[in-house]
């Protein structure tokens, strides 16, 4: 039987995946092609909002760390570990679509460019912060250090957006964001902007889901933990 | 006021003593990473043979940065090592010991180390490749490579300290510090070359410089504040 809290999952999830859907489609019939790139370009309505979700990811570690400084809560652990996990799902698919634009392209799958370099440095991180997490016993102890190497990511997520202007490389310098407006068609703007704000929601529906799920997985362990000590 | 700054200046200086004696007290914690280091170098220098002048400088940079950087996180690593045996580690946390202090010392003891590894590298890289033609060796890029070490010491060690605990640390270490310190490292070795092909000061020189100054100012800061709560007993 569905419980009431799954079923509002479900919808709110199939809800974002439709929406997402939706951008997927109007990157193919309402932008359109791109001059110089031909169709090929239409990656980026998959490959740009994943960017921006997966630094957004960064910057809500950010949040549940300082959280978890202060407050000392398991709880903010488990939200910080849900956020890492699609953090990480997020900086990969980044990192495969860039690869599979690259291709025709720059003319290769992977070049060591500032950006490509730098964002898997962040998928190593989100890896990393995953491997303290579970390397560690439960307690205090994991909550600082996990919330300690949680705010060091966040201080990374500057350097991977600035990089592709501090260091002139194969990828473009910033073409939404940029002084003197931006350099898109404003069909192809439009459409890219409703995709990243749908890509963040997508990310925090996926976050909460899991942190849900985590948070519940404990309940059950330690509720079995007391069963099997009474 | 003046007394618990007096108090701290006291316990920094007794840190850093404790730590230098237990440095000293096994050679082959100081020793090992400068003989790695050398080791290194020459495969490098095996690996790649010799190269064609105008690449020297480029090549200088990356083979003694990279082994800096390795024989430099080998040491970080195992910076809490004599704490942890001795129980000395669990013994200051209970103490009434200034964080600040305890984190200055580790900072300053790393300082030490890392300039005994960094200096004799680059000296060595550079007798290795330097040639009338192609000059490599530059104080000024000593200068560079010590100002990475700043950032690259702020952050050895609070991984140190962070990683002190974990199962898997000596996989977790390299995991975490290799990405953290791209920022220091990129910093480092764009300056240092922009130095060795321009040989002298240019705008872009004091750009790299800037972030590599900044980003030592974001560790270091990041590593007082984070240490205390890594350490903190409550």
């Amino acid at each position: 039987m569905m419980l009431r809290e799954d079923l509002r999952d479900f919808v709110v999830g199939a809800l974002a995946l439709a929406l997402m859907a939706l951008v997927w489609l109007a990157g193919f019939l309402y932008a359109p092609v791109d001059a110089n790139q031909g169709e090929v370009y239409r990656i980026i309505f998959l490959h740009v909002p994943s960017a921006f979700a997966a630094f957004a990811s960064a910057f809500a570690l950010l949040w549940f760390s300082v959280v978890g400084l202060r407050k000392r809560r398991e709880q903010s652990l488990l939200w910080s570990r849900a956020i890492c996990e699609v953090g990480l799902i997020l900086t990969v698919l980044t990192l495969a679509t860039g690869s599979i634009w690259g291709k025709p392209t720059w003319g290769t799958w992977w070049t060591w460019d500032a950006r490509l370099t730098t964002t898997f440095m962040l998928a190593l991180l989100f890896a990393g912060w995953l491997m303290l997490y579970s390397s560690m016993a439960p307690g205090p102890g994991r909550v600082r250090a996990c919330a300690v190497l949680g705010i060091l990511i966040a201080a990374d997520v500057p350097v991977i957006y600035q990089s592709v202007n501090w260091w002139r490389t194969l990828h473009q310098p910033q073409s939404i964001l940029r002084d003197g407006g931006s350099t898109m068609d404003p069909a192809i703007l439009r459409t890219l902007l409703v995709g990243i704000v749908i890509q963040l929601v997508a990310g925090g529906v996926l976050a909460w889901i899991r942190g849900r799920n985590l948070a519940l997985r404990e309940e059950v362990e330690r509720a079995s933990f007391e069963q099997m000590r009474a | 006021m003046a007394a618990m700054a007096a108090s701290a200046w006291k316990q920094y200086l007794l840190l850093v003593t404790q730590g230098l004696r237990a440095e000293l007290a096994d050679r082959e914690r100081l020793v090992s990473p400068a003989l790695f280091a050398a080791t290194m170098l020459v495969l490098f220098s095996f690996a790649l043979g010799e190269v064609d002048a105008s690449l020297k400088a480029r090549i200088y940079i990356a083979e003694t940065f990279l082994t800096a950087f390795f024989a430099l996180q080998l040491s970080f690593s195992r910076l809490f090592e004599p704490d942890r045996q001795d129980r000395v580690f669990d013994l200051l946390r209970t103490y009434p010991v200034s964080h600040t202090a305890w984190y200055l010392a580790k900072y300053t003891l790393v300082m030490i180390v890392g300039v005994a590894v960094l200096v004799p590298t680059l000296l060595f890289g550079a007798f290795l490749h330097h040639t009338d033609k192609a000059p490599v060796f530059s104080w000024v890029v000593c200068g560079i490579a010590l100002l990475a070490l700043a950032g690259l010491a702020a952050l050895g060690v609070l991984l140190s300290a962070l990683t002190l605990k974990a199962n898997s640390r000596q996989v977790l270490y390299p995991l975490l510090y290799f990405p953290l310190t791209t920022p220091v490292l990129l910093a480092a070795t764009q300056a240092s070359l922009i130095y060795l092909e321009a040989g002298k000061t240019t705008q872009p020189l004091q750009a790299w410089l800037g972030l590599l100054t900044g980003f030592d100012v974001i560790y270091f800061t990041l590593g007082i504040l984070l240490f205390t709560e890594l350490v903190d007993d409550a």
